[in-house]
């Protein structure tokens, strides 16, 4: 019987491992078209500036119809709103602040969520019941009803939905990291670095987390996709982003109930948010099935 | 299991306390608005001020959140700000409303869901897979005010099928609560499908079910007989905790078609700051979400001999 | 004609009548002060044809005269409306509730889509010269729904009830010339003492069972207007002794009796076969309440499920007219949203600046895009053509280069940045602002539009310095310059205080004579325009869409239901 021998393989750069997992990509098809989805939209939101034949939210012809042409030259290729406003350009911008706040959101929630899963995770003990009671605590309550609740209180703005957000993701995001922690702690390089005399905070950043970011990228993906068609929820119930800037959610809401004789001003952004939302599914689709195969 | 089930109880009855405290602490944070809801924009600052103080503002948080606590030890939830009735004669008939319409829900949910997922499990990696994996993804990717709003444009508008709002004010109608349940049909039963579909697939490729297969079983039988069993605990526990998410998902259903249930009401009392009916709303949603949790832990030890809860 | 000679008619009538026949005064405006001085509407009516030549009774006005129309009797009107809690009708303060209130209670008179206020519960009146002693006649052999007989005893308690404090009615301050104030000796928390309001002695005097003599203590040309606005409707005497709560005991004049009642849900009405005013057509009116979504009324009207709508925004009319079966009510009115500036306020304090702001608006433009053009262009005085003594008074069209001219001798050649508070619902509000904002630009004013959730804003609207507040209809011209810009007034939001503008004021709000009054308000008016107090873009048209069905439905201004001479075809 042979002994494994302890192998003790070169850190490859950051670069690499990114570099290599963009290839690896390529090889599901499901990943790729996600990628490509997401890719989209973030390159709208980029050039938005560029991109958009209008001022989002400059007023001109009530209720135009797609492809109206307008003095200049200009077209509306996708028609106006009830007040006149370009969808097209309202989408192109609403894009950018679709991709500004749900990545952000997501992201801060995970810096709390991380924190909170892998101090529970390591270090156990009390720290882990206070945060695990509190994140049971936060998690029985209807995801939804907490937002409602929170932004009637107190008032919709862009940094109050973070806050929501944050406050209602991160019990889960910890969650998932404490379990992810419970199962690496035990593994022979955290042993080796404790045995080194590595503190604590070194061990959960350097060796215990880069090692979940599997898991961990695939439930990004997926919440961002969450975030983002919650922001919609809000913008549709009257209680997201104010106006006048363009919000997926809110273009929904203030066109819905003339969707019957101008559907062009609710469909689109309908299939806007689902085709981003769409994206980051797949994404995370592809990459747990990547993983599944490795 | 009794110790266990007493634990949950326990926990439940801390969190209620957690989450109480917590929602009036939200609310404190701008109480002046709530008079100006109730009495209107054009209300004078002394009408606000003696509204407030009537309705006890003026004391401090401490003191109205044990009344308010005291009260409800006793039964008396308080009466609601909006709707000047007592909170009980407008809560329970709007809950059981939304239970209606999430039984109705399930009642497609589940057949549907299993039904996919399982096929799709069973034939992993194939045509009828790839679609119903596909279709999963997409349809859980529309928001449901997405389909809300496409399904009324032409199911209402359009083909002049169905009714347009389900407020059942003529008595309960069968046809209004069709659409509300479309929506939440498409969007929900993705995430079980697919999640039934992994359970399954999984459960193909142990040896337990390869053996059975070489055995020479035929292969309706081992699926039904062996494999169903234990592909369907884990969606079991999914579908006990989607009773728990439906409180949240059928907030946009109910406002979008005016259907007198729970979920709408807890928007209207929110948005209203109407403290007695939101907390009595979130104590239901605690309760609801401890308890399926509960359930669904109980029913996964159960079925899986091979874990156990300490 | 024996009419000249009527003395029991008011003493005015006969001159009005002899400015009719000149031509000073036209048919309109006759019918008005005839029928607001205590003329029945048909006698006037009549009087006016007989004296211009020829019958003028509009088909429109029909369901506001004796004369009975044809119609269909039975079937249920369901209409869309949200339900709200209904206690006691001296404290309503929403439309909505007043209106289910409105089938079974009623008022001593009546404003008629048409904007004209006729005796309602009061056969006729009568009223001193100098508008201070008002002597209501009431109808007799009139029963409540429990059989009791309608009499002063009723109009009293009312009146009553309203002038106390402890009722906490909004009528409270409607009434003021029937009360007194005194310090209760307590101090309110800005240090200033405590006033207590009561009903003055001998305000509301019995003088038979069928008459009541209201005494004021200044003259009150609008105290008609004032007893049909929602929260002055009469209720049972033993209202206060039998609970006081009409939801649960809904005794009432009215054509229907309430059946059924749930806040947030419906409400039902059954006719009354003996109703005074003669049987009503529709057998059953419901309310349904669709919640806060305005789209779900509009499903609701498309897949028949009700057949009127309480309100339509203007975006949806497009909309209705897409459903083959239903049909738009609109009527003109005098809502508006004005775009006011605090005049004590920094960079306010200057006139030019107003004015700078005042000029750059197309009127037309803005009701085109932010009101589809339905409505009227505005002068910035907040008197509207729909106000029988409204004076024209055509203001400056926009006019860039003046406007940059004043901003620059204000100090401003630079530009000015400036931020305007809006609520965010209804959202034609938010469209006018920023055509607004988007109009200003061009002389290098910035304006940053803050939206803002309506309930912050109920908060916020009379302090903000510059602010678009939405103003009610209101049916006579001077009402609003005295609740709005006379120095001191309740909502006088701008600050704004001209002693000359208040002493105008006070002569127009006790002239009687229209004409004289159309001089005063034309002074009033082109006070407030010169002080460019406000931007005023528009007034606006309501809508209303319900069921092609729907026959002798008349949108009123304020969207108050009376819908006994409503039927289904």
């Amino acid at each position: 019987m042979n002994e494994p021998s302890l192998k003790i393989l070169p850190r490859r750069s950051l670069l690499a491992r990114t570099f290599g997992l963009s290839m690896g990509l390529r090889h599901s098809t499901v990943a790729m078209i996600g990628v490509s989805l997401v890719g989209f939209w973030i390159f709208v939101a980029v050039f938005a500036p560029l991109l958009a034949p209008f001022e989002p939210n400059a007023t001109h012809l009530p209720f135009a119809k797609p492809g109206t042409s307008f003095t200049g030259g200009a077209v509306f290729w996708l028609g106006t709103d009830h007040l006149g406003r370009d969808v097209l350009s309202r989408i192109i911008w609403g894009s950018r602040t679709v991709l500004f706040y749900a990545p952000l959101a997501t992201f801060l929630a995970y810096v709390v969520g991380i924190m909170a899963g892998l101090v529970a995770g390591y270090k156990q003990r009390w720290w882990d019941e206070i945060l695990s009671r509190i994140s049971d605590i936060v998690l029985s309550f209807p995801v939804l009803v907490l937002y409602i609740i929170i932004i009637a209180t107190i008032g919709a703005s862009g940094v109050n939905i973070v806050i929501a957000i944050i406050f209602a993701s991160a019990p889960g995001i910890m969650r998932i990291v404490r379990g992810l922690t419970l199962d690496l702690r035990n593994r022979d390089y955290v042993a080796a670095a404790r045995t080194r005399g590595e503190s604590s905070l070194y061990i959960m950043w350097v060796e215990i987390l880069p090692n979940a970011r599997g898991p961990l990228i695939v439930d990004a993906c997926l919440r961002v996709g969450y975030v983002i068609i919650t922001i919609g929820v809000l913008g549709f119930l009257g209680l997201g982003l104010p106006p006048p800037d363009p919000d997926w959610g809110g273009m929904i809401n203030e066109t819905r109930a003339m969707a019957l004789v101008f559907p062009h001003m609710t469909i689109f952004p309908c299939i806007a948010i689902s085709s981003l939302v769409l994206g980051f599914n797949l994404l995370a689709d592809g990459l747990r099935e990547l993983s599944m195969r490795r | 299991m009794g110790v266990f089930i007493l634990k949950r109880l326990g926990y439940m009855v801390v969190t209620m306390f957690a989450v109480s405290g917590l929602v009036f602490l939200l609310l404190e944070v701008s109480p002046g608005t709530v008079a100006t809801k109730v009495l209107g924009a054009f209300s004078t600052e002394e009408q606000r001020r003696l509204w407030l103080e009537a309705n006890g503002y003026f004391e401090p948080l401490l003191t109205r959140y044990f009344t308010w606590l005291g009260n409800v030890l006793t039964g008396d939830f308080g009466q609601s700000i909006r709707f000047k009735v007592p909170v009980g004669d407008i809560l329970w008939p709007r809950l059981l409303n939304t239970a209606i319409l999430g039984a109705s829900a399930f009642a497609v949910i589940i057949p549907l869901s299993l039904g996919l997922g399982v096929i799709a499990g069973m034939r992993e990696g194939s045509k009828s897979d790839r679609a119903i994996s596909i279709t999963s993804i997409v349809t859980t990717s529309i928001p449901e005010f997405a389909s809300a709003v496409f399904f009324s444009a032409v199911f209402v508008f359009w083909l002049k099928w169905l009714p347009g709002t389900s407020g059942m004010a003529e008595g309960f109608n069968f046809k209004e609560l069709v659409l509300p349940v479309m929506v939440l049909v498409i969007y929900d039963f993705g995430y079980v499908a697919r999640m039934t579909r992994s359970s399954m697939a999984e459960v193909m490729t142990t040896p337990y079910i390869r053996t059975a297969i070489l055995k020479g079983l035929p292969r309706h039988q081992v699926i039904i007989r062996h494999a169903l069993r234990n592909a369907l605990i884990g969606p079991f526990t999914i579908i006990m905790l989607q009773i728990n998410w439906l409180l949240s998902g059928v907030i946009v259903v109910e406002f979008f078609f005016a259907y007198k249930g729970f979920g709408a009401l807890l928007l209207e009392a929110s948005l209203n700051q109407d403290i007695f009916l939101i907390e009595a709303c979130a104590m239901v949603a605690v309760v609801v979400a401890v308890v399926t949790q509960t359930i669904a832990d109980i029913a996964y030890t159960r079925l899986n001999p091979r874990i156990r809860f300490a | 004609m024996s009419f000249w000679r009527d003395k029991t008619l008011h003493p005015y009538i006969p001159e009005i009548a002899d400015e009719m026949l000149r031509g000073r005064v036209d048919r309109r405006e006759f019918l008005r002060t005839a029928t607001l001085l205590g003329m029945s509407a048909t006698a006037a009516y009549g009087v006016a044809g007989k004296l211009t030549g020829g019958e003028i009774i509009p088909s429109a006005n029909a369901q506001f005269l004796t004369g009975v129309p044809k119609g269909n009797f039975g079937g249920t009107l369901r209409v869309s409306m949200r339900v709200q809690p209904m206690t006691d009708p001296a404290t309503f303060d929403w439309t909505e509730m007043s209106n289910v209130a409105r089938q079974f209670l009623e008022y001593l008179f009546i404003t008629g889509a048409d904007n004209i206020t006729r005796p309602f519960l009061c056969r006729r009146w009568a009223v001193s010269r100098d508008l201070k002693t008002w002597t209501l006649f009431l109808h007799q052999g009139l029963k409540w729904s429990n059989g009791d007989e309608f009499n002063a005893d009723d109009v009293i308690f009312n009146f009553k009830r309203w002038l106390d404090p402890r009722t906490g009615s909004s009528n409270q301050s409607l009434f003021t010339a029937m009360t007194t104030s005194a310090p209760t000796g307590k101090q309110g928390r800005d240090g200033k003492p405590l006033m207590s309001t009561t009903m003055a002695p001998g305000a509301v005097e019995k003088i038979d069972d069928y008459t009541v003599r209201l005494h004021l203590n200044r003259g009150e040309l609008a105290l008609p207007e004032s007893l049909y606005n929602y929260p002055t409707a009469i209720v049972h005497r033993r209202f206060a002794d039998e609970g006081g709560d009409i939801s649960k005991n809904p005794v009432g004049t009215g054509p229907y009796k309430l059946t059924q009642f749930k806040v947030g849900e419906k409400a039902v009405l059954q006719k009354r076969k003996d109703y005074w005013g003669g049987e009503p057509y529709l057998d059953r009116i419901v309310y349904v309440d669709h919640g806060d979504n305005p789209g779900a009324s509009l499903a609701a009207l498309a897949s028949n499920q009700v057949d009127l709508v309480y309100e339509t925004p203007v975006e949806q009319i497009d909309v209705v007219d897409k459903i083959p079966t239903a049909k738009i009510f609109e009527t003109v009115t005098a809502q508006t949203a004005v775009a006011r500036m605090q005049v004590d306020q920094k960079p306010f304090t200057d006139k030019r600046v107003r004015t700078a702001v005042r000029l750059c608006q197309d009127h037309d433009k803005l009701l085109l895009l932010a009101h589809r053009a339905r409505g009227v262009a505005a002068e910035d005085h907040h008197v509207a053509p729909v106000h029988p003594d409204y004076a024209p008074l055509p203001g400056p069209a926009q006019d860039y280069r003046l406007a940059k001219k004043l901003l620059a001798d204000a100090g401003f050649a630079g530009g000015l940045d400036l931020r305007i508070d809006c609520r965010k619902d209804p959202p034609w509000e938010v469209s006018l602002a920023q055509a607004l904002a988007e109009m200003c630009k061009p002389v290098g004013i910035r304006i940053k539009i803050n939206v803002m959730p309506n309930a912050q804003f109920s908060e916020i609207w009379d302090k903000t310095p510059f602010g678009l507040t939405a103003w009610t209809h209101r049916p006579l011209g001077f009402m609003v310059p005295n609740l709005a810009y006379r120095s001191g007034a309740q909502w006088n939001e701008t600050h704004y205080s001209n002693p000359e503008y208040d002493r105008i004021l006070d002569q127009a709000s006790s002239t009687l004579d229209v004409k004289s009054r159309k001089q005063h308000m034309a002074k009033l008016q082109s006070i407030l325009q010169e002080d460019a107090v406000i931007a005023q873009p528009f007034w606006r048209s309501i809508f209303a869409a319900g069921n092609k069905r729907v026959q002798g439905y008349e949108l009123h201004p304020s969207v108050y239901h009376r819908l006994n001479k409503v039927w289904l075809a």
